[in-house]
């Protein structure tokens, strides 16, 4: 496939990028072309879920996933929770439960439980949501914070 | 976020802000490749460039180019940037390109013509050495170091004991398995060398830059970035060399950053050891130990092997051993540099002890527990190797630690088991660390040049101890960072030290400080800062000036007053008379840990898994109560790793086998017990208020605990790491 252009949306704004590889992974998109390198890249090859980011609301692997398949969809990395209610509400809880150290997973797992939040509903337990996680590696906090700012989000919403 | 955060870190971390090293891009910036060896062991006839050079916009570089790139320097000798005749590990740089785009760099390397002639691999040590290396085993080329001490007649000790009990144990190759792989971002202009990169030590990457350039140190500028994990495997120098040549061929900023499936082949690696243990009891005491130790250090230089003089102590002590021979040695193969993985080695050897005096006990028909407890080190011992210890939480922590096991015992289902073992380890100094503080009408400023890697030990620990040693809120304190051409000299962030090293420097400032607001006050009394609307205040008696009042014109403009503070700790010292060959380290302070885990093992296939574990740590002081918790569960879970799934499997011929994060298995969210965290005041070390590092403490008695655990409800008896469900059906039979 050679280059073509491009439209999606991302974090709520049009944007069309012009010579697009067939062949160009979104993590490259989002990071060198759009500019947004709060989405990380780990292990580029689905393992570790630093590079999580939502299409058309659903967590995606942004390392796996070739640019032009999301052609006209909506994206939503970590840079565009400011502008969502619910990833507002999910990185309260981390901060609260201090639920990240070297961080380079966080954007990663914040995005992934937006994700899990939306696609599961708000009833959905804790168990459901950290099983559901288990996609996503941390070498710095053993989980266990991370499961504390879960259990902080379903002992008080959304 | 509206709620305010343990963690002054969080809200970049959390919104995506924090600029890592993958991270990094200016304009006009070229993508570089590492070129690597196909074989682990070979001699190099050719590295044929042309075919990456004919591609457009390729910059690319060998040995040869060198001399260009670095007129008048020969680099170091001993450790060539690309080797000249011989490669000696597989994927060893033996050219670097650089491209416009990344994939185009990838090509270029791939394009670039190797030729080398295969010679023998030695990849397994005990190949090496299938007996006990003599004196004049395979030459001094195979071995980086040698260590022996020795205390009492062994001999004699051995013949005459009621229970004599001999072992062997092998440990596995572990990766630290930071999640941000390396990157580095070079820029080469006039004479300067600058490098921005993820790394722990930005002085000793400095250091290590201009020694493998062979340029002068004050020509290099290193700034960190976000570190995203270290746990070891970020210090000294890795890509940056490269990065930074590439930059001087091409005129250009190169960007280097590896992919995850490098970051396992060259990142450093914690390497294969093999321990032969023997243990004389009498009466229910340890009356003589042996060991011998051998170890895996890969392409270590000789002389620059400190993993062995220093892990080996973690094979007598934390127990009294009246009579001993240690002797270990360093053994070269063909593959990279050995390299540190927090607590280096220390989990293995604890392992290793505890494993061996739990049988020991065993066989000699005693009390597993009471054996071990019996023989602890207390404050006012001294150890095996003729230090006094020091204030030592280690008794207490045992103690707690048993109490839990106790009680998981009685309420334990059958098809459970318990285990407790203990370590212990020292709070690093490095060289030394200084800060700078600055203070303003209305915040305290620490300057130093330390970036965060994770741990919180800058951006928490460091603030903490300004908050603490000032009498300031902690949210008046930032953390601010420099580069090494201006930031304060700093060791680096590893070894448990930095809120204790960078810590006492911020005391020692503080005292400066202090001395000079009294100077400004003219006054000579105790001289307190409170916040007072906002402001700044100084208080003595009767004298209150707000700092805003005390600041002359060039303090104003520079944002305050300033004062230096250093602290290059001291060791204690060991009795060098027990020393008969290499270097022994003595500890700067004891610091305690005791774990208890509680297991279940799948009788059919040999599957461990922890039910819950809990930690008590002997920490002298708590510093900042958010993080240090945090910290022993974090490196609970990483122990958990090593003790139960983690393995590099080297191949015969150098291969690393299992390069990626789906064939190295490290703990997912799913398989992560309940972790009760105790941390224990009262036992000063030698941090700031009498902390004690946090940082590898919690890694230590994990491999220990689980397998004591595994043979409490099992009866299996597993004598390697990691134990994997293979390991542990072979000790029960079932293979």
């Amino acid at each position: 496939m050679t280059a073509r252009s491009l439209a999606l949306t991302v974090n709520g704004r049009v944007r069309s990028l012009e010579d697009v590889p067939g062949s160009e992974r979104l993590l490259d998109t989002i990071r060198w072309r759009l500019g947004l390198k709060g989405t990380k890249e780990g292990c580029r090859s689905g393992q570790c879920g630093a590079c999580t980011v939502l299409v058309d609301g659903t967590s995606t692997l942004s390392c796996l996933t070739l640019s032009h398949e999301v052609e006209g969809s909506s994206l939503t990395t970590i840079e565009g929770m400011a502008d969502d209610p619910v990833g507002r509400v999910v990185q309260d809880a981390f901060a609260r439960a201090g639920a990240l150290q070297c961080g380079y997973c966080t954007p990663g797992f914040v995005v992934a439980l937006v994700g899990l939040l939306r696609e599961r509903g708000q009833s959905a337990r804790a168990e459901e949501l950290l099983a559901d996680l288990a996609g996503n590696l941390c070498r710095c906090t053993g989980y266990l914070s991370i499961a504390r700012a879960v259990a902080l989000l379903r002992a008080e919403g959304p | 976020m509206t709620s305010s955060s343990p963690r002054p870190d969080a809200r970049p971390k959390l919104e995506g802000s924090a600029v890592y090293g993958m991270d990094l891009e200016v304009p006009g910036m070229l993508w570089a490749a590492l070129v690597p060896s196909p074989v682990a062991h070979g001699r190099l006839r050719s590295v044929d460039l042309s075919p990456a050079r004919a591609l457009d916009g390729v910059v690319a570089i060998g040995a040869a180019d060198l001399a260009t790139l670095l007129p008048g320097s020969t680099g170091d000798p001993l450790r060539p940037l690309f080797p000249t005749d011989t490669v000696v590990y597989r994927n060893q740089p033996v050219a670097a390109v650089a491209a416009p785009t990344r994939e185009l760099a990838r090509q270029a390397a791939r394009a670039v013509r190797v030729d080398v002639e295969p010679l023998p691999v030695v990849s397994d040590l005990e190949e090496v050495f299938p007996e006990w290396p003599g004196s004049n085993a395979e030459g001094p080329e195979r071995i980086a170091a040698h260590v022996r001490a020795r205390e009492g007649d062994v001999d004699a000790v051995f013949r005459t004991a009621e229970t004599v009990v001999r072992e062997t144990y092998r440990t596995s190759s572990v990766h630290p398995v930071a999640l941000e792989p390396h990157a580095c971002l070079a820029e080469a202009s006039g004479g300067t060398w600058r490098v921005r990169t993820s790394t722990q030590t930005p002085f000793g990457a400095r250091e290590d830059i201009a020694s493998l350039l062979g340029v002068p140190e004050e020509s290099v500028v290193v700034e960190g970035t976000w570190v995203g994990g270290g746990f070891g495997g970020k210090g000294a120098a890795l890509l940056e060399p490269y990065a930074l040549l590439l930059a001087r061929a091409s005129g250009r900023p190169v960007k280097l950053a590896l992919g995850y499936r490098e970051e396992f082949l060259l990142g450093r690696t914690t390497l294969p050891a093999v321990f032969r243990m023997e243990t004389a009891v009498t009466g229910g005491r340890i009356v003589g130990r042996r060991v011998r130790l051998l170890l895996d250090v890969g392409t270590s230089l000789p002389g620059r092997d400190f993993a062995t003089g220093f892990s080996i102590g973690f094979l007598l002590g934390p127990y009294r051993t009246p009579a001993f021979e240690v002797e270990g040695y360093a053994v070269r193969t063909n593959k990279p540099a050995f390299g540190p993985h927090r607590a280096p080695f220390a989990p293995q050897c604890v392992f290793v002890l505890e494993s061996h005096l739990d049988h020991v006990a065993r066989e000699a028909g005693l009390d597993p527990l009471a054996f071990r407890a019996a023989h602890l080190w207390k404050e006012g011992d001294t150890t095996p190797l003729g230090q006094k210890v020091g204030p030592f939480g280690l008794p207490t922590a045992f103690e707690q630690a048993r109490a839990t096991a106790a009680r998981w015992r009685a309420e334990a289902l059958p098809d459970r088991g318990v285990g407790v073992a203990v370590g212990f380890w020292s709070t690093g100094t490095g060289a030394g660390g200084e800060v700078r503080l600055r203070l303003s009408p209305t915040d305290l400023a620490v300057v130093q040049g330390e970036r965060e890697i994770g741990s919180g030990s800058v951006v928490a620990g460091i603030a903490s101890v300004a908050a603490r040693s000032t009498g300031l809120p902690r949210d008046r304190v930032t953390v601010e960072y420099e580069d090494t051409s201006r930031a304060p000299f700093d060791s680096g962030v590893f070894g448990s030290r930095t809120t204790a090293a960078l810590g006492r420097a911020v005391e020692d400032a503080t005292h400066a400080l202090f001395d000079d607001l009294r100077t400004r006050l003219g006054v000579s009394g105790p001289v307190h800062l409170e916040v007072e609307a906002g402001e700044i205040v100084a208080q003595e008696r009767s004298t209150r000036r707000p700092i805003r009042d005390l600041l002359n014109a060039t303090e104003r403009a520079g944002g305050g007053i300033v004062a230096s503070g250093r602290h290059y700790g001291k060791s204690g010292t060991i009795d060098e008379r027990k020393v008969e060959v290499g270097t022994f380290y003595p500890y700067t302070d004891f610091t305690g840990v005791a774990h208890a885990a509680e297991v279940m093992v799948d009788r059919a296939t040999g599957s461990v898994r922890v039910t819950r574990y809990a930690a008590f740590h002997d920490v002298g002081t708590i510093i900042d109560p958010a993080t240090a918790p945090a910290q022993v569960e974090g490196g609970v879970v990483m122990g958990l790793g090593t003790a139960l799934t983690e393995e590099a499997l080297w191949s015969e011929d150098g291969r690393l086998l299992n390069p990626s994060l789906l064939d190295y298995r490290i703990p997912t969210i799913g398989e992560v017990p309940p972790v009760e965290v105790t941390l224990i005041e009262g036992f000063p070390g030698a941090g700031p208020s009498g902390a004690k590092g946090l940082g590898e403490p919690p890694m230590i008695p994990v491999a220990a605990a689980v397998a004591l655990a595994v043979r409490d409800a099992t009866g299996a008896h597993v004598t390697e790491l990691p134990l994997s469900s293979e390991r542990v059906a072979r000790a029960l039979k079932l293979l």
